[in-house]
């Protein structure tokens, strides 16, 4: 049977912002739709709005002609829309058969069976018995796949279903996904990844600041072109300059070892390796291989030996961050809202906050606030960070402000070294653009950069030599003009 | 020597007799805090517990009526606590500690007319059965119908959260409300639910102390009880056959430390009195060390206020 999803004359409005600006579109069952727009765009508010989160302002919304009333989460299940929403709506203390039968009716035993049905099916594997916080991201993901396929859903909404996943596991929610689809579910996918929508989708709605910009078929469009209707102009391609060679060593690691208590965390074994002056130093890996411990040890939230690690001429490795910042090394961590800044204060003060000794931030131990906030408001205007109110909590900032903020704020000491760990996740194409930008003139300040990043096309684009760090282990360093992404992609699964 | 073991006998029988408070309480805690509140106001529930059985007791007569009298006046009083924090969204800690010291002194208040009124006999079951087995006779048989309620509770407890539907929802709750609530889970509402019989579960705690324990009335005799309580629900770490076990320690060495200082053990009182609080947590923290449990049965969400935003 066929399903049609109307989206009629759809209004949201918060204060200050319109989420969703009279959106009107329309969906057929046997193709897969992609929602694209940067983040912001009013993409999450429309699919929240389908799954009964959120409640609109004006609009209706029609499935095979009926006028849906959805007023909760559970409206839009009685309805058969499912929902896997970007951050999983999972129980992680419950196991994984829990979750699942926490909102159904039936009896253990049948749901069981119908649950092994499923996972034969699509050829999932997982351990019902476990609890979810042992699960990976992928495994998450096929659980609450798991959870809309019990109901018999017409249609299925994913939410930036991969910016937590590999590349293979990514691959293979694509093949879950078209499987889907062939079997009659109505498939939307919401995403900002412009490869993605070229790989799997049928047809794009893009969206821009609330309002939808166009719809058309895959066929007819490329990633330049989606690219530009997303971000509203032309965008310019970056491309690195070749560095120039300069043997003037800046870091030197020499048999890193840090063996964690925590089971969950990986072990880093024998790590060596140094970065020269200029240069820029890609680790790539499939994450969850000691990215995190990787750079925590080199920030100085781990201590290790004081040999371990040599930069200009120091031995620095039992210092900690703030130690290590006053010899001119700087972090910009993965977690933006946890470990780089934090969420519940100004901008400002986020901005005073690791620039403790080298400036005059603090006279005899009491804040000069002026001082903190003029040089806020030139950060602000030098990193194009798109807001004119310092005093926001940093909380309200997108994703691609914050980091335009936290880059620099770590810049405006002028620091020799730069370490950056996933410096784009989750960011929208222009909010990459600009921080790509900024990374290159880096390097072309004859400043370094150590690059953690599981996202290979970056890596190849920003590195001067490259690593693939695999369960705790860096593979030799190659310079980045002899590799391929293919190659990176046999190394991080390990393979020599 | 039939009757040093019957001794025994009554030893455990009156320590497992002054855990009974802390295993109604705790788990009666250990419900609300498995949904993600944290009631610092067991101590006041208590208390208001302890003088609304008394008062009903003495009032009316009838033990039925005092008994489910003192329940309900822990569920009016943990009302407020709900409707403060799930509705008006008020800090969980700050509306505990209000709580209790509210509790203390209304119980203080109305208690004034009811000092130095003897209380009455409690029907004990199972008496006639007491000298039928040594040692277990005295253990088993010829206690309080609340007695035997709060040793079965734990299990209960354990079975509830573990088995059931609704004990599976109030865990979700626990462990994410936002996730609850996007399933379509009332989030506002377990809560509530689960508030109200931790009040009960403390109103019947607070009136087994003054009804059953030592029948009378005294200001502020649950004497931190309540603290306890809720000492031995996260040392326990949100584990209800642990909270037995900690609760007998306790109730084990208050009841031993007396009889050494009856004998005049050359130990310091202080350090005897300190006794049962160091060693219950030492115990508790030595069997509880799993971290991978831990995180399992920690509520991640506790304390935390639940706001749906729309």
């Amino acid at each position: 049977m066929n399903t049609n999803l109307k989206i009629s004359n759809v209004t949201k409005i918060y204060p200050g912002c319109v989420a969703n600006d009279n959106v009107s579109l329309e969906f057929n069952s046997g193709k897969i739709y992609a929602l694209l727009g940067e983040n912001g765009a009013g993409k999450s508010t429309l699919v929240k709005i389908l799954s009964g989160v959120i409640i609109p302002d004006e609009g209706k919304i029609y499935l095979n002609e009926n006028n849906l009333k959805l007023n909760s989460p559970l409206d839009a299940k009685k309805n058969d829309i499912g929902m896997v929403f970007q951050h999983f709506n999972l129980f992680e203390t419950l196991s994984v058969f829990e979750n699942l039968i926490i909102d159904s009716d039936e009896q253990r035993e049948s749901l069981r069976e119908k649950i092994d049905t499923i996972m034969k099916k699509y050829n999932f594997s997982i351990d019902l018995d476990i609890p979810i916080l042992n699960l990976s991201a992928g495994q998450k993901q096929k659980v609450e796949i798991i959870r809309c396929l019990i109901r018999n859903p017409k249609v299925l909404i994913m939410d930036e279903p991969t910016s937590v996943l590999t590349e293979q596991e990514t691959s293979e929610l694509f093949l879950s996904l078209k499987k889907f689809s062939e079997e009659g579910i109505l498939i939307i996918y919401i995403t900002h990844k412009l490869k993605e929508v070229m790989q799997l989708c049928d047809e794009v709605a893009v969206m821009r600041r609330g309002k939808l910009v166009s719809v058309s078929e895959i066929k007819n469009e490329n990633i330049e072109s989606l690219a530009n209707k997303m971000v509203g102009q032309n965008l310019k391609t970056i491309k690195k300059k070749k560095a120039k060679t300069s043997s003037d060593q800046l870091i030197k690691i020499t048999n890193l070892n840090f063996t964690s208590e925590d089971p969950f965390e990986t072990n880093l074994m024998d790590i060596n390796f140094s970065v020269n002056r200029g240069e820029c130093l890609g680790i790539a890996g499939i994450s969850g291989n000691g990215q995190s411990e990787l750079f925590q040890v080199l920030s100085g939230e781990i201590i290790s030996e004081k040999k371990s690690i040599e930069f200009n001429n120091n031995y620095i490795g039992d210092l900690n961050p703030q130690e290590r910042r006053e010899y001119l090394m700087a972090f910009s961590p993965e977690d933006r809202l946890e470990q780089a800044a934090i969420p519940q204060m100004k901008i400002f003060e986020n901005v005073a906050l690791n620039n403790f000794k080298s400036s005059n931030f603090f006279n005899n131990g009491l804040i000069n606030e002026n001082k903190i906030k003029d040089h806020s408001k030139k950060i602000i205007s030098d990193f194009n960070v798109n807001t004119d109110n310092i005093e926001l909590k940093s909380q309200f900032l997108s994703g691609g402000n914050l980091q335009k903020l936290i880059i620099g704020r770590e810049l405006i000491t002028s620091p020799d070294l730069l370490i950056c760990f996933n410096p784009t996740w989750g960011l929208d194409v222009g909010a990459i653009n600009y921080i790509h930008e900024t990374l290159i003139r880096i390097n072309e300040q004859n400043k370094s950069i150590i690059l953690i990043s599981t996202d290979t096309d970056e890596l190849l684009k920003l590195s001067d030599k490259i690593s693939v760090i695999h369960k705790g282990k860096l593979s030799k360093i190659m310079n980045a003009e002899e590799v391929t992404s293919e190659k990176l992609g046999i190394l991080m699964g390990g393979a020599n | 020597m039939i009757i040093d073991i019957n001794f025994i006998g009554l030893i455990i029988a009156s320590i497992m007799a002054s855990a009974v408070p802390l295993i109604l309480a705790s788990c009666g805690e250990l419900i609300t805090e498995r949904s993600g509140v944290l009631n610092l106001g067991v101590e006041g529930m208590m208390i208001i517990g302890a003088i609304s059985g008394f008062a009903l007791m003495t009032v009316t007569g009838s033990l039925i009526i005092a008994i489910f009298g003192a329940m309900l006046a822990g569920v009016l009083i943990s009302t407020i606590f709900a409707f403060l924090t799930q509705t008006l969204i008020t800090n969980h800690v700050a509306t505990g500690l209000a709580l209790t010291i509210f509790g203390i002194g209304i119980s203080a208040m109305i208690g004034k007319n009811f000092v130095g009124i003897p209380g009455k006999e409690f029907p004990v079951l199972f008496e006639g059965l007491k000298d039928t087995i040594p040692l277990l006779g005295p253990i088993l048989f010829g206690h309080s119908i609340v007695f035997y309620f709060a040793f079965a509770l734990p299990f209960i407890t354990s079975y509830f959260l573990k088995k059931t539907k609704i004990g599976l929802i109030v865990r979700a709750v626990g462990d994410s409300p936002e996730s609850a609530s996007n399933q379509g889970i009332n989030v506002r509402l377990v809560r509530y639910a689960c508030i109200l019989y931790g009040g009960a579960m403390s109103g019947l705690a607070g009136a087994y102390l003054s009804m059953i324990y030592t029948p009378q009335w005294i200001e502020n005799m649950t004497g931190g009880r309540g603290w306890i309580a809720l000492a031995l629900v996260v040392f326990s770490t949100w584990n209800p056959i642990k909270i037995l076990i900690g609760a007998m320690i306790f109730g084990g060495l208050t009841i031993i430390q007396f009889h050494m200082q009856a004998i005049g053990v050359r130990i310091p009182v202080q350090f005897l009195t300190a006794l049962p609080y160091i060693v219950t947590i030492i115990v508790l923290v030595v069997i509880s060390r799993d971290s991978r449990k831990i995180r399992l049965s920690t509520p991640s969400s506790l304390g935390k206020s639940f706001h749906k935003d729309n």
